[in-house]
């Protein structure tokens, strides 16, 4: 070895490369514990944590919810009656809170009680009804935005329009990560609509926690893997390049004995090439077994492609990373989860996540990895319990949709929170995405008041001024 | 409704309570439910924790009766007048508790409490509201004096400034004892100036020609060179594009600003011609509104002010009024923190917490932008293009064209009514007669059989006419209940022109609502079902819109609100491209009887057709973003927490007081006020504008400004380093006509710029260099990154002549970047930068930056060891060294050392260069290793 730098030394010395950033912009309480000079070491957080990770199943559009999980009667029984509604994109549009009449649409799929804790579940999601016990549902979720982009935005970064950090990267920025050699928050299939970057990045937190992509939505996912990991060169040659540049970087260092910022970028290739040698058997799924495999729905057409980001979903996590979202949607502004008409489509979307959901849970438990793990499913908002334009979809719906949550301290085959008789807006309980975000803050020891940032003259936060943690829904 | 049933129901309450005037209920009913409910967000105690809301306070009777930010909480007696009560009803903008709705019977017993005269027993006053720093004791904060005009101080070297700035410089080093570091050599110099003035590496040859100038002034002509070459507005117009937030497209739908180059190229002439700083920052402002003596003048005027166009905003955003304020709160972003170093946007909310900025100044501001418009409102809303001054030749050209359609518009018009006094007889065969088969429709074409049907249709070949398996009908009945979809499979991305197929007739509705779903959004068209289409007797366009593969796509048309029978036969999407010449498959026009006729509704659509064809082949004015001015000049009111729809007190347009020396210009009434504002931004006595710039340039050249926090100059910023060397700056820069090259000049040519960085002294007396006694060295930006490859692999490329994108491109998604011009040129896509702009800490393109980040992170070692750019440029850096005439691989490496890092190789890397080039068979791959190693080392990446 031709750096003559044991890792504690390069940890203590890279702070004053990279992590004297960091530190600048911590605000005080926050000082001490990011004490560790690698602004990405491993850290307690506020609080003792009762998860240490998060898989977020973004379903990218926004899943019906009264043709999933919202049991309402009323539909049934009003079906194609014209009945006043307060539809949120007419309102937003005038500016004036009025209600206008629409035709009651019946939910498409039929719902029945399932598992010990009798959840109520449609058979659109028929795999992953058989694990409602292990679900924390929210049915009284409300947030912000209308329109795609505004509430992709909020329920990434917790606004709408400014450029704020995403909750990868603030649970990053709060908490490190447990594999120095991998990335620590991992965005699989991200689309590149909506926000796109804007989704996983950092935007004024320090760039050691901006969110890696892995290929994009609609892509192959045999195809996803971290930027520029592998190159043109063969492994010859780059072993032989690499050992030049050590030795160039040696030479270099000479020139200036002591200097932490050379030494910080030939550290930056040390790192970069252990991460090169260590994340592709990370997202190599061949080590899996065939039953495994099979378990995610791998090898069946509808399901092969989102049963493989789950299955690498799974294996980061267990790998150390500290947040990984796993996004079933689409590449451009229009997303899959968004049938404003036609609405069985959604039957497709179902199948092709079901199965490798049920699968995720099932595996994360016999794993053990499901007690701290939080896994995260859903959308950036709900749809309309009516039609819309009285023709065969649902419009979007931010008034009141359903979100689950499993594992990590959530309370198990429960549900919390009411929207109102057809399942328009929440009314009992309500929890706005400010308050969820709380919540998972929380569940990773994290208090969302304290993890802030001081940026352009103040302090930030992921719930900027809101939020409330949800304690009804903690185990 | 609410209110005049409530007012009964509460006399019967209050009349009911026997001891209402007493404390009895107060203690009872009300205390209990202010203390679990309220109290967390209204309280002294709230206030403590940073977490009281409104700034309202329930805590005592007079904090209860001086209310917050919205007025008293409650009027004693008068439940009506009451917002507590509003709010417990839920039954307005504020929902309280927001945690969900009390029971009725806690709502009556509030009612019944305030309807008996509020009594409460709780004293002791809450204190005041807080507010920011108080105007008058912000006005003695250092940034918000007047510049000063400080004399240079003694200094005990007198041999060493080469100026006053030196002067200042030295003696506060001298006052801690320490001297400044010894010049840097000239081949140091050489590349430090290179990179700060053009942001290109020198070439040996360059750099051997300054070392071996003995001209007493070879630096000051090295100097005016690079300042007088294009490199200069490439690399400090970049600069400013960082500060103006530049790009060219926004985030949401990836939606490109196609004209936005413009402003880029504004930019970069600006700096290259010394435009003075003042009137740059005028043009960019309200350019479009000052005089111009040229149609040149005008043109750069217009296009300067796209830097109020540029923000990333949420076109999606439904509510348009909060929109509106988003843009405005964007633009007043980057002008307050660009310009004046303020972070204004904290007091959209709240008087600012720190800086002497009250609300009512923010709206003020915001008052004056918001009197331009830079949106036209729709489901996505488009930025504003305005046409630019065109050569004399074209301007004929527009008016003939111009002349031309109005000609045929009136003529179509009159053709139009002319077939309206003579409507076809009720159910008469349209033009084209019989069925057309489904096949022979152009485009993608869908049958009203196979559309997605709502409520009862009726399916019919009643007319005889139509495509496919007949047509069909709502029965003129359930109107608002029945709609009808058209949903195709598109097999690709692109722009379609969208026809819909009816049976028209006059007993058909007239105003159907046909609404196509788009990639665009959704647009609604009324079709007059009574009128035979236009088209082939068969099909009426309804417009031309972009879909996406697996995007929405689809028209559905309801019945709603319509009168007579709606009906649907097909919708086909034509490829643009491929939509048929009008008439090329039109039946032949009908025989009417009336031979007089003037015209049938085929000439009609021949006509239309025609327009349709004028217009596309219009000329062309160029465009640029541009903002355009209400006609109506308007005062805003305070948004109360910064709610556009809770409207408080009147804000009269103005400017901040705290940063406004003397009277402030007087405001038009019918002005918008951005010519004032304008005017007092670039006021010689706004104590702001040039202290923040003459701090920028000193940022660029030093790494470090003389403010670090170079965005602000509030009261949480950093102070000055040397206050009095920024007011001297300052002050020389205005009296040197604000020229930028000038202040550059002054700054590079002083003997503290072309210190070298070791100063063991100062390194350890002063570890960060906060006395200026060393250089910096500093990190090359991602474009210097770029740019210092390609110039060494020889690819680097001229500037394209405008965008260096196709013209068509509709959205920014995947864009590959594969120009090789200098970065500065590239599109700066907020969805798809540049890899390596990515990687390497590029500007926000969404937010002003004055201090990019610098980073050290494995994502720009895996670049340098793995991206196709770094291999494929060092391949060709090797190719190109190899071509040169070199004696041996020792001098090749010496070469290779100084063209990358702009020194000779030390013995150690020579030798291990030597031991590398021995080890390889191929001495091509190499030497393109070596390249892409001395690319990637560290050395490459710092100057000093």
């Amino acid at each position: 070895m031709l750096l003559p730098l044991s890792r504690r030394e390069w940890l203590t010395r890279t702070g004053c490369g990279f992590g004297s950033l960091a530190l600048a912009g911590l605000a005080s309480a926050d000082a001490a514990r990011a004490a560790p000079a690698d602004p990405l070491a491993a850290r307690p957080g506020h609080h003792k944590a009762r998860a240490k990770r998060v898989i977020f199943l973004f379903m990218q559009g926004g899943v019906s919810h009264v043709d999933s999980y919202d049991h309402k009667p009323r539909l049934d029984a009003d079906d194609g009656k014209q009945m006043p509604f307060h539809d949120s994109r007419m309102i937003a549009n005038s500016g004036v809170r009025q209600a206008s009449n629409r035709r009651v649409m019946k939910p498409l799929w039929k719902f029945a009680r399932h598992g010990q804790s009798g959840m109520w579940a449609s058979d659109l999601f028929p795999e992953v009804a058989r694990h409602v016990d292990e679900l924390c549902f929210v049915k009284s979720m409300h947030t912000e935005g209308v329109a795609h982009g505004p509430a992709t935005l909020f329920l990434h970064c917790g606004s709408t329009t400014f450029v704020r950090p995403s909750m990868g990267s603030w649970v990053l920025y709060g908490l490190g990560t447990e594999n120095a050699n991998l990335p620590g928050f991992v965005s699989i299939a991200p689309s590149a609509g909506n926000g796109g970057p804007r989704n996983y990045g950092n935007a004024f937190l320090p760039a050691v926690y901006q969110g890696t992509p892995l290929g994009h939505a609609g892509g192959p996912a045999a195809d996803a893997t971290i930027k520029n990991l592998a190159g043109p060169l063969p492994p010859a040659a780059k072993q032989a390049n690499f050992d030049l540049l050590r030795e160039l970087h040696a030479e270099q260092l000479k020139r200036t004995p002591g200097d932490a910022e050379l030494e910080a970028v030939a550290n930056s290739y040390e790192l970069a090439w252990r991460m090169q040698r260590n994340a592709p058997d990370v997202l190599d799924l061949a080590k899996e077994s065939a039953e495994t495999k099979a378990l995610y729905g791998i090898g069946e057409k509808a399901t092969d492609t989102y049963g493989r980001q789950c299955l690498m979903a799974r294996r980061l996590c267990e790998a150390g990373v500290r947040f990984v979202q796993v996004t079933y949607g689409d590449n451009s502004a229009n997303p899959a989860w968004d049938q404003h008409s036609n609405l069985p489509k959604h039957g497709d979307h179902a199948k092709a996540v079901d199965k490798p959901i049920a699968g995720l849970l099932a595996d994360l438990k016999r794993r053990g990895l499901l007690e701290d793990t939080i896994v995260w499913w859903g959308g950036e908002f709900g749809r309309t319990p009516y039609a819309e334009g009285n023709g065969t979809g649902r419009d979007h719906n931010p008034t009141g949709f359903t979100v689950w949550c499993a594992g990590g301290g959530f309370k198990k085959g429960f549900a919390h929170g009411e929207t109102d008789e057809f399942g328009g807006q929440a009314v009992t309980d309500k929890v706005h995405m400010h308050d969820l975000h709380a919540t998972i803050l929380h569940q990773l020891g994290l208090d969302h008041e304290k993890l802030t940032y001081r940026y352009a003259g103040r302090d930030f936060r992921l719930t900027d001024v809101h939020g409330h943690v949800v304690k009804g829904v903690l185990a | 409704m609410t209110r005049t049933l409530l007012l009964p129901a509460v006399a019967l309450l209050t009349a009911g309570l026997a001891a209402a005037n007493d404390f009895d209920h107060f203690e009872k009913k009300i205390r209990p439910v202010l203390v679990e409910q309220c109290y967390s967000c209204h309280s002294d105690d709230a206030e403590a924790k940073k977490k009281l809301r409104g700034g309202l306070k329930l805590d005592t009777r007079d904090a209860v009766l001086a209310g917050g930010d919205t007025g008293p909480a409650l009027v004693p007696g008068k439940p009506a007048d009451s917002l507590l009560l509003k709010s417990l009803r839920y039954d307005g903008d504020a929902k309280m508790p927001p945690k969900g709705k009390l029971p009725d019977a806690v709502i009556k017993d509030f009612e019944a409490w305030v309807a008996a005269g509020a009594p409460d027993p709780r004293k002791a006053g809450g204190a005041a509201k807080t507010v920011g720093l108080d105007l008058e004791k912000g006005r003695q904060f250092w940034s918000y004096r007047p510049v000063a005009n400080p004399p240079a101080p003694a200094v005990k070297d007198g041999a060493w400034p080469a100026g006053d700035l030196d002067r200042f410089v030295l003696a506060a080093l001298e006052a801690k004892g320490l001297r400044p570091a010894p010049d840097a050599d000239r081949a140091t110099l050489a590349r430090r100036l290179y990179f700060d003035l053009t942001g290109l590496p020198p070439t040996p040859e360059q750099t051997d020609a300054f070392v071996n100038d003995k001209s007493p002034d070879a630096y000051e002509k090295l100097v005016d060179k690079l300042l007088a070459s294009p490199g200069f507005g490439e690399r400090w117009g970049r600069h400013w594009l960082d500060l103006a937030r530049y790009a060219e497209s926004v985030t949401l739908r990836g939606l490109v600003f196609k004209e936005a180059w413009r402003y880029r190229a504004y930019v970069l002439d600006a700096f290259d011609r010394d435009v003075p700083f003042d009137r740059f920052v005028r043009e960019q402002v309200a350019g479009d509104l000052l005089p111009a003596a040229t149609p040149a003048d005008r043109t750069r005027q217009v296009v300067a002010t796209g830097y109020l166009m540029l923000g990333n905003n949420n076109l999606e955003e439904q509510d348009k009024r909060q929109l509106r304020m988003d843009v405005v709160d964007e633009q007043l972003d980057v002008i307050a923190r660009g310009v004046l170093a303020q972070t204004v946007t904290c007091a959209r909310c709240h008087d600012h917490k720190f800086d002497p900025i009250p609300t009512k100044d923010y709206y003020a501001l915001a008052g004056i932008l918001r009197n331009a418009r830079a949106l036209k409102d729709a489901n996505v809303s488009q930025w504003l293009e305005v046409p630019l001054p065109a050569g004399p030749g074209v301007e004929e050209e527009v008016r003939k064209h111009d002349a031309a359609v109005a000609d045929l518009q009136a003529r179509i018009k009159a053709a139009k009514a002319v077939a309206a006094k003579n409507p076809p007889p009720a159910d008469a065969p349209p033009a084209a007669k019989g069925v057309l088969a489904l096949k022979d429709v152009p485009g993608i074409a869908v049958d009203d059989a196979k559309a997605m049907k709502v409520g009862a249709w009726t399916e019919s070949k009643h007319s005889g006419s139509y495509i496919g398996a007949g047509y069909a009908h709502d029965d003129n009945g359930g109107k608002g209940e029945k709609s009808i979809t058209f949903d195709p499979e598109i097999p690709a991305t692109g722009k379609y022109e969208v026809w819909l197929a009816y049976s028209g007739g006059v007993s058909r509705a007239d105003n159907v609502p046909v609404t196509v779903f788009s990639a665009d959004g959704e647009k609604t068209v009324a079709v007059n079902m009574k009128q035979p289409p236009g088209i082939d007797g068969r099909f009426v366009s309804l417009g031309q819109f972009r879909f996406e593969k697996d995007g929405q796509s689809f028209v559905l048309i309801s019945n709603e609100g319509t009168k007579g029978h709606v009906t649907a036969d097909a919708v086909t999407f034509i490829p643009a491209d491929q939509v048929p010449a009008p008439g090329a498959k039109a039946a032949p026009p009908a025989k009417g009887k009336d031979k007089e006729k003037p015209a049938d509704a085929a000439a009609v659509a021949a006509m239309e057709a025609e327009l349709k064809r004028l217009q596309a082949a219009a000329p062309k004015r160029p465009m640029a973003m541009s903002v355009v001015e209400e006609a109506k000049p308007e005062d805003l009111r305070v948004n109360v927490r910064g709610s556009v729809h809770n409207l408080g007190e009147p804000a009269p347009r103005g400017f901040l007081r705290v940063a406004t020396v003397g009277p402030a210009p007087a405001m038009p009434a019918d002005q918008s006020g951005r010519v004032q504002l304008a005017d007092w931004l670039t006021s010689k006595d706004n104590p702001l504008t040039a202290r923040v710039y003459a701090n920028r340039a000193w940022h660029y050249l030093f790494g470090s400004g003389i403010v670090r926090t170079v965005d602000n100059f509030g009261t949480t910023g950093e102070t000055p380093s040397h206050p009095e060397l920024l007011d001297h700056l300052a002050t020389r820069f205005v009296a040197d006509g604000w020229s930028v090259k000038k202040l550059v000049r002054t700054i590079v040519t002083s003997r503290t710029y072309r210190q070298s960085a070791a100063n063991s002294a100062a390194a350890a007396a002063d570890p960060e260099n906060r006395l200026f006694g060393r250089a910096n060295r500093r990190r090359l930006e991602a474009e210097a990154i770029r740019d210092a490859v390609l110039s060494v692999s020889g690819k680097l490329a001229p500037a394209p002549d405008g965008p260096a994108f196709a013209p068509g491109l509709a959205a920014d998604y995947g864009f590959k970047h594969t120009a090789v011009c200098r970065s500065v040129y590239l599109p700066v896509f907020r969805n798809a930068l540049p890899e390596l702009f990515e990687a390497f800490d590029f500007a926000d393109p969404s937010v002003t930056t004055g201090k990019r980040t610098t980073s050290t992170v494995a994502p720009q070692a895996l670049f340098m060891m793995n991206n196709p750019f770094a291999v494929e440029q060092a391949k060709h850096a090797a190719a190109r060294l190899l071509a040169e005439a070199h004696p041996d691989d020792a001098a090749r490496v010496v070469r290779a050392y100084r063209l990358t890092l702009g020194r000779a190789p030390t013995a150690g890397e020579r030798a291990v260069a030597a031991k590398f080039l021995a080890a390889q068979p191929d001495p091509k791959a190499a030497w393109a290793a070596l390249f892409q190693a001395l690319f990637a080392s560290a050395d490459f990446r710092f100057i000093e």
